[in-house]
């Protein structure tokens, strides 16, 4: 199973990126063996649907330093960068890639973060739904390929 | 701990300064302001940073439109807050849920209690072992092998138990996560035979893991401690004890003076609950006859009968349009109101109070209203962090008995949701107990929509900022005497305020100041 887990709070304008992503995807024709989910505000508890993966594409929210509306693709490593060492209630995504590599029971799948700088509108949404399908389908290098030049890759 | 603690001001005296620190541990980023006086704390004030305002979003949506949303408040207390959004529609619509549809509800909320005991027990309270502040203690090196973040060997293992733990919450639900199955009359899904199966075994597997490593002992001898003086024979009794992750607390809490930090005000608060079933056979604590864990309120040991009547909230130190004393949460508002009053204001939480008072809520309250004989027994000398953790640890233990007679008490494919008629119009109540303590909605409708919706959360009661009556809030109060031996790392500081177990995001009209995103930025 290939998964795009969305992350984020649909009510919060700043952080609705991975929500609204997820309400585009989830309208969208894809394989069937691509699940697209609403991990919203779960945090810790996205584990089980990483381990249990072949491919994760994660969409949130990020500060890159880039401008409002750019999509950047980052590695499970880069993304866990800025972790918190200790858990608490905001432990979010980051704080998960990095327990994930600590408590994982089995092989961990190939994960990637496609992240969206500042609230976005329909076009990024757009760009940003495309890029993680085409990722979960093929694979970030083998998708890059075919990406439009939206993606301000980092990877 | 992380938290930076900075040197704000100082003052013509020496010995007195007033330090700002932000927990950067707790969502919403709570900030205290200390007043240290000889290095003790002298005052404290409590900051929720940033404005939410979940209850405004709320009105003038549909009727059941907070089943939804109101879940999206925390992500931790997902479930609490369905279950009290769903028990103020059941109210309006003046239905009582079936018994099965009664032991789901009841066992979701358990499980996300029995996740969150364990993980803010060792994931984030006993982190604080591991800090240097404490290198030279002679079990230190023993601490930091447990307790040292995504290393220790406990905090590793309280990540994969807890992980599975709440799949009972996804089968009960049919959805993970921020499952919305509670609705007015019941629930939304039918566990199979094969559901219950699973949630058993799941169930099963964490109770053996708890009491293993974390009790040292079966849950029925742990039950048999009922005194200080049981505690104590209880630590000597066995290896198996002592060495157990419960052990190791009490040993290293009683070395570090745990017990003599964390007093407050001694008022406490329950809501009550997980609904008796009328055909069930688990009894309800201290006689209770409608809860699982009885509702109530404390003065020391002394528990009088919960009425929600008497709950208040001020805002003279809050945020907020001003009003005069406190306001009861079916005529609250919520209208913020940042500028002025700059030296009267300080949180974007309001001032909850009981009959005027105070009062602290969480697992301990609940010990205390349920008379749980050890708690009254280690409370003969005052609350402190230790008992107040020390409740939260061994709350589990309360819990899981009754949810494995629930488990097998529930008829698959039975009864589970009683058709319940479009709610157009009324007013109704949904309290609970979250993870946390005491959690409300207050719910108008009219016209099919929302009209009023008012929010009091665990964390609005533990750490709300003084009231009209300039009387501090419980966690404020309990800081006061604190010492602080160094105040770049005042390590003491947040295990007083971690026992009370904080999730500022909870209070809905609190969060952080400095960063427009309520997550870490990646």
């Amino acid at each position: 199973m290939r998964r795009i887990i969305c992350v984020g709070n649909r009510h919060s304008a700043a952080d609705a990126a991975g929500p609204l992503v997820y309400e585009r995807l989830a309208r969208m024709e894809r394989p069937l063996d691509i699940e697209v989910i609403d991990g919203a505000l779960a945090g810790l508890d996205l584990l089980r649907f990483v381990e249990q993966a072949e491919r994760v594409v994660f969409v949130d929210a990020v500060r890159a330093g880039g401008s409002r509306g750019r999509v950047v693709v980052l590695t499970a490593d880069e993304a866990a960068e800025n972790a918190p060492e200790i858990y608490d209630h905001s432990a979010g995504l980051a704080y998960l890639l990095r327990a994930l590599r600590c408590v994982s029971e089995g092989p961990l799948p190939e994960i990637w973060v496609v992240g969206i700088e500042g609230i976005p509108e329909g076009e990024t949404i757009k760009t940003a739904a495309d890029l993680c399908l085409s990722i979960a389908a093929e694979g970030y290098r083998a998708a890059r390929q075919h990406t439009a030049p939206a993606c301000g890759a980092r990877a | 701990m992380s938290a930076t603690a900075t040197l704000n001001i100082p003052t013509r005296n020496a010995v007195k300064t007033t330090l700002n620190i932000p927990l950067n541990r707790v969502e919403g980023d709570l900030e205290i302001r200390i007043e240290l006086q000889d290095g003790r704390v002298a005052d404290a004030w409590s900051s929720g940073t940033m404005y939410r305002g979940i209850e405004n979003i709320l009105v003038g949506r549909g009727s059941l439109d907070g089943l939804v949303i109101t879940p999206r408040i925390c992500g931790i207390c997902t479930t609490a807050h369905l279950t009290a959004a769903s028990k103020a529609l059941d109210a309006i619509a003046g239905i009582q849920p079936p018994p099965d549809a009664v032991r789901v509800r009841n066992l979701a909320l358990m499980t996300e209690s029995l996740q969150s005991d364990v993980r803010q027990t060792f994931l984030t309270f006993a982190a604080d072992f591991a800090n240097p502040a404490y290198r030279e203690r002679p079990l230190f090196e023993e601490a930091c092998g447990r307790y040292t973040p995504l290393k220790g060997e406990t905090a590793i293992e309280v990540i994969r138990q807890t992980k599975r733990v709440i799949e009972i919450v996804a089968i009960l639900g049919g959805q993970w996560p921020h499952s919305s199955y509670m609705v007015p009359g019941g629930v939304a899904t039918v566990p199979s035979l094969a559901d219950l199966l699973q949630c058993r075994h799941l169930l099963a597997g964490y109770r053996s893991w708890y009491e293993a490593r974390i009790l040292g002992c079966p849950i029925e001898r742990w039950r048999e401690v009922r005194s200080q003086a049981d505690l104590d024979g209880w630590l000597e009794e066995s290896a198996a004890h002592g060495d157990s992750d419960l052990g190791f607390f009490i040993r290293f809490a009683r070395e570090i003076g745990l017990d003599q930090i964390g007093r407050g005000h001694g008022n406490f608060l329950s809501f009550g609950q997980l609904d008796l079933p009328p055909d069930t056979q688990v009894r309800g604590r201290a006689g209770a006859t409608d809860h699982l864990i009885p509702a109530g309120f404390a003065r020391g040991s002394e528990v009088s009968a919960f009425d929600q009547a008497k709950v208040a909230e001020h805002v003279a130190h809050s945020w907020y349009v001003d009003y005069a004393g406190g306001r009861h949460p079916s005529a609250g508002q919520t209208q913020p109101y940042a500028t002025g009053g700059e030296s009267q204001k300080y949180s974007w939480a309001k001032a909850p109070r009981y009959d005027g008072l105070p009062a602290e809520t969480g697992p301990l309250a609940e010990m205390v209203i349920a008379r749980h004989p050890l708690f009254l027994d280690l409370l003969a000398q005052g609350p402190n962090a230790f008992v107040r953790q020390l409740a939260r640890l061994v709350r589990p233990a309360e819990l899981m008995p009754a949810m494995e007679q629930w488990l097998s008490e529930i008829t698959p494919d039975g009864t589970f949701y009683i058709p319940t008629p479009a709610i157009s119009e009324g007013e109704g109540i949904g309290t609970t107990q979250a993870a946390r303590g005491a959690l409300g909605h207050w719910v108008k409708i009219a016209d099919a929509k929302i009209q009023h919706y008012q929010i009091i959360t665990p964390t609005a009661w533990n750490g709300s900022p003084r009231d009209s009556d300039d009387v501090r809030g419980p966690w404020e109060e309990a800081l006061i005497g604190t010492p602080v031996a160094d105040p770049a790392n005042p390590v003491a500081l947040g295990h007083v305020v971690r026992s009370f177990d904080p999730c500022l995001v909870c209070t809905v009209h609190a969060l952080h100041r400095g960063r427009s995103l309520a997550r870490q930025p990646l």
